[in-house]
Formats: structure tokens, sequence, C-alpha cells
């Protein structure tokens, strides 16, 4: 298990809840992460199971009614929980990149995007208009956008879903953060354009040194990216491990039911698409015992009774799940 | 031989398509809108340079030449006491465009910052800044500008007065302008509720927008975010509404002049040019015509311009 002053960011029993008319429902219930200095974390799970909330919530940017009700969020030694307003900006998009969802609606219509890649250089590093200027040609150079001298008087209707996406990495690296964080970046790009964000994340990770959290739906997509995966369901850290531990050996029953859906050239034509029976839960309507029992093809009664915890099943300690069976089984072996 | 120099542009002056430059592409192609325009230009240049265009000052009287048909030399006409009406029509333009312009300035300005403050902050700043809004509304324009009028264009009237004898410094002497700050305050105070109406669901609506979450987690702060991301994208609307609004403005002022308690004689509106006009138009229906049709088309003009506005700044409404 990695050492904690190896952390950068280490978020414990972290709970969000929303306000609704029936009282507090909890939407993401005591998730445990870390992410250590130059490392990738991916971060998976379905639509609507608390991944993007988490990754606000670290940055208090949380939406009306939807609070943090416990928890802490370590990021170099800081608890961004407890940290006034004025050093959390400083800490949002200074140590702290952000990279958004949506292209086309995260960037400002109405603002020249040299502009947009200046407003924080100036904030935060002080620099004059002129020299944030040349260090917005020089970003846009960085995650290759061709003819940035121009590209800067653009307005973002002007460029495309990947250039985009491309400008929005762009703001998120300007300060030269310790931790990226993107969100489903390449979700509404197409599937070359998507491949090309990785390998410029990638080389970029590498040139500057930084700590990634790369949140996605999409297992298959973040293979070659990311060091660790933590799966999550429902708001619950579900599986935690090696990126390749994880493909080879998946033990959750919910990681290996998102595997197998993933269509492989080997499969026989016209072979019917593998995916999990049901829905995951709604916030206020979660199951008593583990949150996954309800579609789970291993469930038992303790299942649905008591809510596992994420236990090491590894040697090592790097692999952990939260699940009876995977328990279960390894006792008996 | 030519001595410019082929020098590449300077980046900064070289602006690709923007936003607007896509919108007043559609609006040249609505005639309406362009004709509005037009009117409005011709309107405001004689507003501008009106006493060097009038043949006579809007004061001169020719008691020997009264109530006269439109003709040559007085081509509106002349009023019951010999004035130009053409030349009291053009220095009306002025008072208009004043009155509307000023008005709808510091409407807009009180509006956007109570709107944009009171959408973006929420509660209590919400509350209380909608509460005020409501109230507001609530009164009857005609009423409360009545009543400030009538309560302290008196008062403070006798008061420059009494200071002039006092004093005799010749600022005292001087009342028009009390009349204008009096019709400008009192319509301002009646004016901004829709501005701020407009801007706090403007900015409502952005608030949610995904690229204030993004400006947020890039650290920037509220005032900057206000600034640059959230007003600027509640412009389009703004606009439509302050094109409106000046027509509105100018009809506005014409009412209260038409009653009385807006821009007092001798200074020329069109409204008390109407109100005069109203009395004798059987016999010299010139009187009221000239002032009724120039304010009658301003405001149409105003309105077409709206409407054009309106469609280019909405590309998802226009074909």
């Amino acid at each position: 298990m990695m050492k904690t002053e190896n952390r950068l960011l280490d978020v414990k029993d972290l709970t969000i809840e929303i306000d609704t008319r029936s009282g507090p429902a909890t939407i993401v219930d005591s998730i445990d992460l870390h992410v250590g200095k130059g490392e990738t974390l991916g971060v998976v799970g379905e639509s609507g199971c608390g991944k993007s909330l988490t990754m606000l919530s670290l940055m208090r940017l949380l939406p009306n009614k939807i609070r943090v009700a416990k928890g802490e969020a370590h990021f170099d030694d800081r608890d961004l929980q407890k940290m006034s307003n004025r050093e959390l900006r400083k800490v949002r998009g200074g140590d702290i990149g952000f990279v958004f969802q949506d292209p086309m609606t995260s960037l400002n219509p109405v603002m020249r995007i040299g502009d947009q890649l200046a407003e924080p250089l100036i904030y935060h590093r002080g620099m004059s208009r002129k020299q944030a200027r040349e260090r917005a040609i020089e970003l846009l150079r960085l995650v290759g956008i061709p003819g940035p001298e121009e590209r800067i008087q653009a307005y973002p209707h002007e460029l495309s879903g990947g250039m985009r996406q491309r400008v929005m990495i762009a703001i998120g690296l300007a300060c030269e953060p310790k931790l990226l964080i993107a969100d489903e970046p390449t979700t509404a790009l197409d599937v070359t354009i998507q491949a090309q964000i990785i390998d410029l994340v990638k080389g970029l990770r590498e040139k500057l040194g930084m700590s990634v959290v790369w949140i996605t739906h999409d297992l298959a997509l973040i293979a070659g990216l990311v060091d660790r995966v933590v799966v999550l369901y429902a708001g619950t850290v579900v599986e935690d491990a090696p990126v390749d531990e994880l493909y080879a050996n998946p033990r959750h029953p919910y990681t290996r039911g998102l595997l197998a859906s993933i269509p492989k050239l080997s499969d026989a034509p016209a072979s019917r698409l593998n995916s999990i029976g049901g829905t995951p839960p709604e916030p206020g309507r979660r199951p008593q015992g583990c949150p996954f029992a309800p579609r789970c093809p291993l469930a038992m009664d303790i299942c649905r009774t008591h809510v596992p915890k994420l236990e090491p099943i590894s040697a090592a300690g790097s692999h952990r799940a939260a699940c009876f069976a995977v328990e279960k089984a390894r006792e008996a072996a | 031989m030519s001595t410019v120099q082929a020098q590449p542009a300077p980046l900064a002056e070289e602006a690709p398509v923007s936003l607007w430059r896509d919108a007043w592409y559609r609006l040249k192609r609505n005639r309406l809108a362009i004709f509005g325009l037009c009117v409005i230009v011709l309107l405001a240049f004689v507003a501008l340079f009106g006493p060097y265009l009038t043949p006579y000052d809007f004061l001169s009287q020719d008691l020997e030449a009264r109530n006269q048909a439109p003709s040559l030399a007085h081509l509106f006409g002349t009023d019951d006491l010999g004035r130009d009406v053409f030349s009291r029509v053009v220095y009306g333009t002025r008072t208009a465009f004043l009155v509307a312009v000023v008005v709808t300035a510091i409407a807009i300005v009180i509006g956007t910052v109570l709107g944009a403050v009171a959408g973006f902050f929420g509660n209590p700043f919400d509350r209380v800044i909608m509460w005020l809004t409501d109230v507001t509304m609530s009164v009857p324009n005609l009423l409360l500008v009545v009543v400030i009028n009538a309560s302290l264009k008196t008062p403070i009237a006798q008061w420059m007065e009494a200071r002039y004898l006092e004093t005799l410094n010749p600022f005292y002497r001087e009342t028009v302008w009390i009349d204008f700050l009096l019709v400008f305050g009192s319509m301002a105070l009646i004016s901004w509720p829709p501005y701020a109406r407009l801007v706090r669901a403007q900015v409502l609506s952005i608030r949610s927008r995904p690229y204030i979450t993004a400006a947020q987690a890039l650290g920037l702060s509220n005032r900057i975010i206000l600034t640059r991301y959230v007003i600027p994208n509640a412009l389009g609307p703004l606009i439509v509404a302050v094109s409106a609004g000046l027509g509105t403005a100018m009809v506005l002022e014409s009412a209260f002049s038409f009653l009385g308690v807006g821009v007092n004689p001798p200074t020329p509106s069109w409204g008390n040019m109407i109100s005069d006009g109203l009395r004798v138009w059987q016999h010299y229906p010139h009187l009221l015509a000239a002032p009724a049709a120039v304010l009658g088309l301003a405001s149409v003009a105003f309105s077409f311009l709206g409407d054009g506005l309106n469609d280019a700044l909405n590309p998802r409404g226009a074909k």
C-alpha cells in the first residue's frame, strides 16, 4: 500500500447528501480515495454514481442543495473542506486544475479563448496581460493546437469540439497544477479525438510530473493511461486496484460485469452484448445492505442486511474490494 | 510607388467573426429593423445638431404670423404665439432623446446591478431586492411621478428663488435643470424594475451553466466572474430591452409633459406640444399632427429595432 506521506490527495470517509422533500438522501457514502504524487488514478462508474460530485466537492463547488455531510479531503496535507475561501481560491486553478466534461458549454461563449487562458495566469501567477498572452500561446502549442498566435483571438464557437477540449485542458494546465482532475473529458468527442486527447494527457503528465484523476464510465478507454483504478457504484468504492491487476483479476461482481460488457473483437459475430441487469438505486432508496446486491449474481443473505467493507484481498494490500462473496471465496481458498 | 509597407496587422485589431458581427449580419437583412435604425439615427442627428438645423429660434414669437398652415417658410406651420412648429419639434427631439437616454441609462445601471446581485448571490439579497422591485412596480407609474413632481417641484423652486435673492448667485436662477432632474429622477425610479427582473432571470440561468462552474474551478473571484462571465452573457436580452425601453421612455416623457408633470414650458417637448395642439386641433390640426407624428415615428422605430435585435441576438430563433 502506498505510504501516506506520498499522497497528494487523500479523501477519507467523504459523504455527500442531497436535500429532498423527504429529507436528506445520501449520494456518496463514506468514500475513501487517495492519489499519490505523480500517480494517475482512474475513477470508473456509471452515470449518477457520484464520480463528478465527489470531485466537485473537493473544490467545494457542489450545486445548491447538495453538500458534504462528513469526511475530510487532504490536499498536500491541508484539509480542503476547512480552508478559508481565500485559500481555496488559490488552490482552485492554481494547485488543482479541472477539465470539464462538455467542451461545448464549459467555455465562456463571449470571451476570446486567449483571454480565458490568460485569466488564471493573471489571477494566480500575477502575470501582466502581455506575459499571460505569450504563455497562452505557449499553452495552446503544448496541447497541439495549430497556429496558436491566431487561435488566441478566436471565440469558442469558432473551434471544433476536439479543439475546445484541448483549450479546456490548456486552461486546466495553465498554472502547472500539482493535480489535474479530468471529468469525462472525452465523452463529448468522437473516438479518434478521444485517443488523441488521451495521448496528449499522457505526454503532458510525463512532461509536467503532475498527478491526474481521470473520471470516466469507459473502462477500456483508460487502460493505457492510468496506474490505478477505483470503481464506484452508487456512491461507494467497490473495488480499488492497480490497473493491470484489475483487468487480469477483477474481483467485485460489478467490476466483472463492467468488464464483461466491453465488446471484444474475438466475440462471435452477432453475439449479444453483455449487460448488467437492473438499474442503480436512486439516492434515498438505497438498499439496506450492499448497494449492488439487488443486481448481483452472487448475492447472499448477508449482502441484503450488511454493508461490506473495502478489504484488502491481495497480500500486498494494493487490491481491495468490498464484497462478501469475494471474502468468502478467499476464506475458502 | 506606395510608401506603405505591407506589414502584418497586429493581432489584437484583427477580430474574427464574433458573436456581435454575426448578429449585425442578421440584423442587416431585417428591413424593418434597418428602417427603425435609420429613423433613430436621423432623429439622433437632429437631436444633436438641432440648433444648426432650425430656421428659427424655438422661442421667437411672431404675433403677425400666428396659427399659420404649413408653408415653405414654416414647414410645419406656426402655433398660437407665432412660433415655428418645425423648430419646436426639432428641439422637442432634443428633449425626448435627452430624457430617454439619461432615464434609460440610470434605470439600466440600477436594474443591472440590483438584478445581477440578486441573481448571483441569492438570498438574502435576492429576497430584499425582489421585494423592492415588487413594491416599486405595484405603485402606479403615473401616480408616483405626479406625486414626486407635485410635492417637490414647488418647494425646490421656492428654495432656489430664496437662495438667489440671498446670494445673487446666477447658479440658483436657472431652474430648467431642476425640471430635468426631477423628470429624470422620477422616471428612472419607475423604470428600473423590469431591467432588474430581466437581468436577475438571465443571471439565474447563466449561473448554473457549466462555464461558470469552470470559472469557479479556476479560482477566479466572484467579482471577475460576475463582470467578465455573467454580465457579458446576459447582455443580449438587455440590449433588446434597452432599445424598447428608449422608445417607452420617450412616450412616457410625452405622457408626463402632456399631463403637465413633465418638462415645463417653454422648453419644447413633444408631449406638451401635443397637449397644446389638442385644444385647437379642429381649427389647426397641424399643431397636433406634427409632434404626434414624430412621436409615433420614433416609438415605432424603436420597436422595430428592438424586434430586429431580438431576432439577431437569438440565433436559435432565426431561420
